[in-house]
């Protein structure tokens, strides 16, 4: 009987372990010293960043497609070389020439030529890319004498500084014999099947689980990448990436997927490092929209009592923990080429809020409101539906009734940047490294409808346009970079937009995870360097 | 007619009824004292931030992340809660009482027409319509309230009904008929009124499942973002929970006395009313 009991109990025992060995990752299994799980928020349903400049999408896709240039911390202009070795711009602005890396693979084997270089611009960087449209606006030609030159040709004068500054932003390379002929290139299938020539190789994305990545051994990097792997397991819940980590299911989550308010908490576990550093290159600004067509935003009065009875310093410290740094316009700080912090600034007063509306026609009635608002917080960040929380109770404590409409981002877009059916709305921008790329668009007037992150409040001023314009067509760096530190002059003088602060994101990995944060896009960069220590 | 206070009566003599009267009584108290207790907006920002419940006198519930009353945002949730539960049981018990009565009145075609109607919105669950048509027409108290009653109503029009089923064969139903009163006169003055109590014991659940709707929806950030709700208190505290749980936890107390309360409510006036019909 005894022995009988016996044996049923190890069978369960065994049977229970077999249980828990399928309920295991296949991830548990494979050697976990080159072979790193990072946490990522979302899928995109177009992979290809030659098309989709954004993060979500080089989060992913920077590993396997590279840009002709990444940015640094100490290369020669804020730059280090990738696909091109080398890069000048001539006097007239007409043309830009590029020396083009040599000995490099596609990842189908295939040698990457300048002939794929002039196909990117013209084909793709040109007509398709969100932000090449703007960059490469008057591209004409671009000229290949030999395999590893690509000489862009451009009708208009075009400022080889903002060429320069969106070089890692705009120019990921894609493969001319993969794209040629097709009829659609925005809807290839190759756009989720990406052949690159980075260090890594796209290798399979189960939707709803991960997106693996793998080892390029011909990458032309030496000794790199020093990964096996990369595993990009999807988590959609913010909160869940902060347990995962703890846990040691994932060793990296990038982009603040841990919240602000549980890293004090988790910088003092064991093994785990929080960076804040490896962002400064995509800030993003926290700012105010504002609707001109209400002819109470359209007085310039309304609008600095608006920027007064914020205090940037409450939301710096309580909605962002300290993890951002006030704005003084619409260029950050961390952009010293062009930042200019001379300009006409708004401390919090109350009173002299108060003051200005009084001053500009708006006195309290009798419930000791001036008049109503309504308040649209984008739904993207926490950040963002905070700040909505406090501007409500900031404007109401100057006698301006908001009522917050919350939309999902779909809704939000809509009613924002194509019907203009808001009077404020909180949006977070991104300054992308030159004021050309996605700053000016916010002030600028003659934005079609429909465009996000630009001027859809209706804001017009000559002469703000005229300095966009001007500065849009100045070749000499010095000048341009003077024409946009009086840009920033103009802009804090009549607030088109209220910029209340700058913040980048926060990395958290486990301490075996090495060159974390080491350039100034570090997330969406190509990891070649990166490395895991057992 | 003393068959309303026999029934409150014998209610006040089931202690599940008594706990359940006390329950709501204390919530109603609160709700009813906090614009005297905490003036002024329950979203102002009061005081510094995080600060834990029983260290400050000035917030003995503590404040959230950016500063706000815990204990005022208590007192005016439950405001919100208990106003959208009565007002969402309400418009619900009127419509569905409504229909079901002139379902139940009328037989036939209109029975037929009125009842597939109930069935259709019988077949998707309540909180999946609460949250079709919030995010459709927009987050605000009036279309909560309306977005719960549309989940809600079908319960009420079905007991209506079979109650005037029963009703409509009585004796003084006939002699009304006879007397040659209007045939809509007759249902609403004379088959309504008999057939109610038993859809009013319905009303302490749907109120209960209102409050739970309106805070699952706050949580998802589809309830008014103007107003303070237990359910937008939670989604606030959730952004903290491992390091401030309490944001989340007072809430939920709320939440559970509620619900809660109105459960024992009902049940007591279940009893009663049984006790009511057991008798000749």
């Amino acid at each position: 009987m005894n022995t009988i009991s016996l044996s049923r109990r190890t069978l369960i025992r065994g049977s229970a372990l077999l249980l828990v060995s399928t309920a295991l990752p296949p991830v548990a299994f494979g050697q976990s010293g080159s072979r790193l799980i990072v946490a990522a928020d979302s899928e995109p349903r177009n992979l290809n960043p030659a098309i989709v400049a954004s993060n979500g999408v080089f989060f992913i896709a920077s590993k396997v497609i590279e840009p002709l240039a990444e940015a640094s911390f100490d290369g020669e202009g804020g730059l280090a070389p990738r696909l091109a070795i080398a890069w000048e711009g001539s006097d007239d602005g007409l043309s830009a020439t590029f020396r083009l890396r040599e000995g490099v693979k596609w990842h189908d084997g295939q040698p990457f030529t300048s002939a794929d270089v002039a196909f990117s611009a013209l084909q793709v960087w040109k007509p398709l890319q969100n932000l090449g449209r703007l960059v490469f606006a008057n591209l004409e030609a671009v000229d290949t004498p030999d395999d590893h030159t690509a000489v862009f040709r451009f009708a208009k004068p075009t400022p080889f500084q903002l060429i320069r500054n969106a070089l890692p932003v705009v120019s990921s390379v894609v493969a001319k014999h993969i794209f040629e002929g097709e009829a659609d290139i925005a809807a290839s299938e190759a756009n989720n099947r990406l052949v690159g020539t980075g260090p890594f190789r796209f290798a399979e994305h189960r939707p709803g689980e991960y997106y693996r990545l793998e080892r390029n051994p011909d990458y032309w990097g030496e000794g790199e990448p020093k990964l096996d792997e990369i595993i990009f397991r999807v988590l959609p819940d913010r909160a869940a990436a902060a347990g995962a980590l703890e846990a040691g299911e994932i060793q990296l989550a990038a982009f603040s997927q841990v919240p602000l308010t549980d890293l004090d908490r988790i910088s003092k576990v064991p093994g785990i490092e929080v960076y804040s550093k490896g962002y400064e290159a995509l800030t993003y600004q926290l700012g105010v929209e504002i609707n001109h067509r209400r002819a109470e935003l359209a007085n310039v009065k309304v609008r600095q009592a608006i920027a007064h009875a914020i205090d940037r310093d409450f939301v710096v410290r309580t909605i962002f923990l300290g993890y951002a740094e006030t704005a003084t316009g619409i260029v950050p700080k961390n952009a010293p080429e062009f930042y200019n912090g001379d300009v006409r600034a708004y401390p919090f007063d109350v009173d002299k809020a108060n003051a200005l509306l009084d001053e500009a026609g708006y006195p309290r009635k009798d419930g000791g409101t001036r008049f109503r608002l309504r308040l649209l917080p984008a739904p993207y960040f926490t950040e963002t539906r905070q700040f909505g929380d406090y501007l409500r109770q900031a404007l109401a404590a100057v006698g301006i009734d908001a009522t917050v409409v919350n939309n999902d981002a779909a809704a939000h877009q809509k009613a924002v940047y194509t019907d203009h059916e808001f009077d404020l709305a909180v949006a977070p921008t991104v300054f992308r490294g030159d004021p050309a790329i996605s700053t000016t668009i916010l002030v600028r007037s003659g934005t079609p409808a429909g465009v996000p992150f630009s001027n859809q409040g209706g804001y017009e001023n000559a002469d703000i346009d005229a300095l966009i314009d001007k500065a849009g067509e100045t070749v000499d760096t010095t000048a341009r970079t003077e024409l946009y530190k009086q840009l920033q002059v103009l802009v804090a003088q009549d607030l088109p937009i209220i910029n209340v602060a700058d913040w980048g994101f926060i990395t958290v990995a486990s301490s075996q995870v090495k060159n974390v944060s080491n350039n100034p896009r570090w997330a969406v960069s190509n990891w070649a360097d990166t490395e895991l220590e057992s | 007619m003393n068959a309303p206070i026999n029934t409150l009566g014998r209610l006040l003599r089931s202690p599940a009824g008594v706990a359940g009267l006390a329950l709501l009584a204390l919530l109603a108290l609160a709700a009813l004292s906090a614009p005297f207790l905490f003036p002024g907006d329950p979203l102002a920002i009061a005081g510094a931030p995080l600060t834990p419940p029983f260290t400050d006198p000035a917030f003995p519930l503590g404040t959230d992340r950016l500063g706000r009353n815990v204990l005022a945002g208590l007192f005016h949730g439950a405001q919100a809660s208990l106003a959208v539960g009565l007002a969402a049981a309400a418009v619900s018990i009127i419509a569905g009482a409504l229909v079901g009565t002139i379902a139940g009145f009328a037989g036939g075609l209109v029975d037929e027409a009125l009842m597939r109607v109930v069935d259709a919105f019988q077949t998707v669950p309540g909180f999946l319509l609460a949250l079709a048509f919030v995010s459709v027409a927009g987050a605000s108290l009036p279309v909560v309230i309306l977005a719960i009653a549309l989940g809600a109503w079908t319960g009420p029009a079905r007991l209506a009904r079979a109650e005037v089923l029963s009703i409509r064969e009585r004796d003084y139903v006939a002699a009304a008929r006879v007397i040659g009163m209007h045939p809509a006169e007759i249902a609403l003055r004379e088959v309504l009124p008999n057939a109610l109590p038993p859809v009013l014991a319905l009303a302490a659940v749907i109120v209960g499942n209102a409050v739970l709707i309106e805070s699952a929806l706050s949580f998802l950030g589809l309830g008014d973002p103007n107003i303070v709700t237990w359910g937008s208190m939670i989604a606030e505290g959730r952004n903290v929970l491992r390091s401030a749980p309490f944001l989340s936890i007072v809430p939920g107390i709320g939440l559970v006395v509620t619900v809660l309360g109105v459960y024992l409510l009902a049940e007591g006036l279940s009893d009663a009313l049984a006790s009511r019909k057991a008798r000749p």
